[in-house]
């Protein structure tokens, strides 16, 4: 009797310390959205709530917009993914189906592997090698440009979409697999009528957290992208993100509109890869409920 | 007929992206490594102080890496201190406590948490210390200590899956077993379920580790500078080897300092590589959880 | 024994510098001062206080000092905001901010701002009005000012720079700078980006110049320590150092050594003018 008593008690305590772990992680997650907000606030208060998401940069007339900011974010992370996601699901085919044994288990393994290499190495690797390779093969721009930056995010972020895509593929049933195989289709089929069909919840849900990863991804665009703050309008200009805008002008006057303005350029971020992780977490629970 | 092309195609399709994604990235390696191997040598670290003098912090090192290789260390220790604590509790409370809606909810709020550009971490660190600086202490400011809290909340749900998961990946049979046997839920916490998924928590720890080791975002908005010299205080700025070699990038003015840079990218690969490969050799399956997002 | 390495590597590293010649009195005013000086600010300085921050820290370990870039209005402000004990500039701090901050303004250098190229590009020498055009974006291709058939890379600073606003008043007349234009974060950056691309033209502190970037000639007028030192290369300015009201001690001693003998120096062999 009196070891429940114990048991409850502790069981209590604990219950306690861990909660409060676990609310202190919860409020943080808020507390740094509505910082964001009231930090952006100055700029709310000069009337200038959807003119700044929708004007140019132009700090010394007096306009602080991050349109540009925002199209070359968008263009930057979209443009990486069009590139990635054709390899991607490629190289999660291939260590999948395609291949045969031991080179698909040399590319899983070395795709993991990659996970682990530095951001930063990849921008520095960028500046030294792919920035000038650009600049002599387009002969048209400083090389520091949209499409020097979206060469190596694609590269960045595809190992993360590998993988989601090679744990989407495995977990599609084998007895649909095998059915298919009994109506007489052969790998293409299988993997084009069966696999990809089902496998199709958990490819969007890779697609969409490498999206996210792309749009927030700070030192490649910085470092590579040529940071001039106009809409972009080829992938041959230069062109600067919503996180390198943060880099650039967090030097600013802190009373100033301009210091004003990134901290909208934190409110977009983080709303999108807000959203970006609600939308793959829902497909994701939906995708648990609809599992046999 | 048709059958045939078509698995040709594709398998032409397959082993294309896998022979693309590994050159690139050997590219990449291969670049670093071809670069930054000529600069490996004890005066990357020591410039030109006696390395003895220069680990022991009696004689300061200009040119070397040692002051920036030693910020490191602090920054992940101080991040890590914060958030394997704070990440362990989180974890076992989602995993052992939480039920229903709340679980849910908690579940939600760490996704959102994980998927936080590092730059936003960067400069929530950033403009807390700005306000702190006003109205608390002159004496804080953008450094080491806040660097270190900020790349805690970077790392933070990573670790609070890994534990989460970790525990929830403890068979059925095992958690009941002391439980029969008269052990209340903490015993059974403490005594059974945590050692038997230390290694997934160690996985996650290392994991933790490197990313931050080799974030940059957050350290260039929270305290990382060109030249601090070893960290000798927590409110001071310190240097750091992603910083560095972001730094060198943009701004060398040698070729030695250049080949520095390069030397640094080699370290900071490596370090990466070798943190990754000790997390694989403790547990063969290291989680797709963990490689989410950043 | 081991003292004797010791100094023998001091003794090497002295002799190795420029500043090496005259000795080590000036920092004397740091025996037995301990503490932390935090600087930031104007890029153009880095050079000068990496070079004496060394020189301090190897005779005197108590005192560290840190060192980071950003501009000069992150100088200004930083330093105004207390949140480092000197702010760097390349330009002089307005009147507002000076009275905003209490600014102390210290200049211990005179520096001027070159446009640079690539060094193999033929374009040595521009009028002011072909620079204006450069830059505003009306001219785009070199063969437009007398050089190859081959686009313009125009590379400019950050809001935060010193050097911009300098170029900008005194080259630019206050005219445009087109927004296309790649943006580098500090002067070394501007040279690692003028000096490899061929087709890009910048503009940079004169000091920071060497054999990987090429002066333009503006206007018949080469920039150089010459030049800028007799006032016939016009976009020059000083490099100052501002403190919040009357430094500290430890500052102080700091600021002192930049105007001694081995602090001109030191100045001096960064390519800077020391002045008074």
């Amino acid at each position: 009797m009196k070891r429940q008593d114990d048991g409850s008690r502790s069981e209590r305590a604990a219950r306690m310390i861990l909660g409060a772990a676990v609310i202190t992680a919860a409020v943080l997650t808020g507390a740094i959205f509505v910082y964001m907000l009231v930090l952006s606030f100055p700029l709310f208060t000069h009337g200038q709530v959807f003119r700044v998401l929708i004007q140019d940069w132009a700090p010394l007339q007096g306009r602080y917009g991050i349109r540009p900011m925002i199209g070359a974010s968008l263009a930057l992370s979209s443009g990486a993914l069009a590139l990635a996601i054709p390899a991607s699901l490629g190289c999660a085919a291939f260590v999948t189906i395609f291949g045969r044994p031991k080179p698909a288990f040399f590319v899983r393994r070395f795709v993991q592997t990659m996970t682990s290499i530095p951001t930063v190495v990849y921008g520095f690797v960028g500046v030294f090698l792919v920035v000038p390779t650009v600049r002599d093969l387009v002969q048209a721009g400083s090389g520091r440009c949209l499409l020097s930056a979206l060469l190596v995010l694609a590269l960045m972020i595809t190992p993360t979409m590998v993988l989601f895509f090679i744990d989407a593929m495995e977990s599609v049933p084998k007895e649909y697999v095998l059915a298919a195989s009994a109506l007489g289709a052969g790998p293409a089929e299988k993997f084009l009528w069966v696999v990809l069909p089902c496998a199709r919840a958990g490819l969007i849900t890779g697609v969409l957290l490498a999206f996210g990863r792309a749009f927030g991804d700070t030192l490649i665009s910085l470092m590579l992208a040529g940071n001039a703050a106009v809409f972009p309008s080829s992938l041959f200009h230069s062109a600067r993100t919503l996180t390198a805008h943060i880099a650039l002008v967090i030097a600013a006057d802190f009373q100033s509109l301009e210091f004003a303005s990134i901290f909208v350029c934190g409110v977009v971020l983080y709303a999108v890869n807000a959203a970006v992780a609600l939308a793959a977490w829902s497909l994701r629970s939906r995708l648990l409920e609809n599992r046999p | 007929m048709k059958t045939a092309a078509r698995f040709f195609l594709l398998k032409i399709w397959a082993a294309g992206s896998a022979l693309a994604v590994l050159s690139g990235a050997g590219a990449v390696v291969g670049f670093v490594i071809w670069r930054g191997a000529p600069a490996v040598r004890l005066s990357l670290l020591f410039g030109s102080t006696p390395p003895w003098d220069a680990v022991l912090g009696r004689v300061p090192v200009f040119d070397g890496l040692w002051p920036a290789v030693v910020g490191t260390v602090a920054v992940v220790l101080l991040a890590v201190g914060f958030a394997v604590p704070m990440g362990l509790a989180a974890g076992i409370y989602l995993a052992e406590f939480a039920r229903g809606r709340t679980k849910k909810m908690l579940s939600v709020a760490f996704d959102i948490l994980a998927g936080i550009p590092s730059i936003v971490i960067g400069l929530f660190g950033f403009s807390l210390s700005l306000a702190l600086h006003r109205f608390v202490s002159v004496r804080i400011g953008p450094c080491l200590v806040l660097s270190g809290f900020c790349l805690g909340i970077l790392v933070l749900p990573y670790l609070i899956r890994a534990v989460q998961s970790a525990l929830e990946g403890v068979p059925l049979s095992l958690r009941l077993t002391a439980l029969s046997l008269g052990a209340h839920r903490i015993q059974n916490l403490w005594h059974v379920l945590l050692p038997s998924s230390l290694n997934a928590i160690a996985t996650g720890v290392i994991l933790a580790i490197g990313r931050c080791a080799e974030d940059t975002a957050v350290i260039l908005l929270t305290g990382a500078v060109a030249l601090a010299g070893m960290p000798r205080s927590l409110l001071e700025n310190f240097e750091a080897l992603p910083f560095y070699i972001y730094y060198v990038s943009s701004q060398y003015t040698s070729s030695e300092e250049l080949e520095r840079g390069f030397g640094a990218a080699l370290l900071l690969l490596t370090l990466s590589l070798g943190l990754y490969l000790v997390a694989l050799s403790i547990r063969r399956r290291v989680g797709r959880r963990a490689f989410y997002g950043r | 024994m081991k003292t004797r390495t010791w100094l023998f590597t001091i003794l090497c590293v002295a002799l190795c510098l420029p500043a090496g010649e005259v000795f080590a009195g000036a920092y004397d005013a740091f025996q037995g001062k301990e503490g932390t000086i935090k600087i930031s600010g104007g890029t153009a300085h880095i050079p000068v206080m990496q070079a004496l921050a060394k020189e301090i820290m190897t005779r005197h370990p108590g005192v560290r000092i840190t060192i980071a870039g950003g501009g000069s209005g992150v100088g200004i402000k930083q330093v105004g905001e207390g949140l480092v004990d000197i702010g760097n500039s390349g330009r002089k701090p307005t009147d507002e901010e000076i009275a905003a901050y209490n600014l102390k303004v210290h200049q211990w250098a005179l520096d001027g701002v070159a446009v640079v190229v690539h060094p193999q590009n033929p374009v040595k020498s521009l009028s002011l009005q072909q620079v204006q055009a450069i830059f505003a974006g009306t001219v785009t291709n070199w063969k437009e000012v007398g050089g190859p058939d081959k686009a313009i890379h125009v590379f400019t600073r950050d809001e935060a720079s010193g050097t911009r606003e300098v170029f900008w008043e005194k080259a630019l007349k206050k005219g445009p700078v087109a927004a296309t234009a790649d943006v580098v974060p500090s002067n070394g950056a501007m040279k690692t980006a003028v000096a490899t691309d061929p087709g890009a033209i910048g503009y940079m502190s004169v000091g920071h110049m060497d054999a990987s970037v090429a002066a333009v000639t503006l206007d018949g007028v080469t920039p150089s320590v010459e030049t800028v030192r007799n006032g016939t290369y016009a976009v020059s300015r000083g490099l100052y150092s501002n403190t919040k009201g009357e430094p500290s001690a430890l500052v102080k001693a700091f600021l002192d050594t930049l105007y001694s003998p081995e602090g001109r120096a030191i100045i001096e062999a960064q390519g800077f003018i020391p002045v008074p």
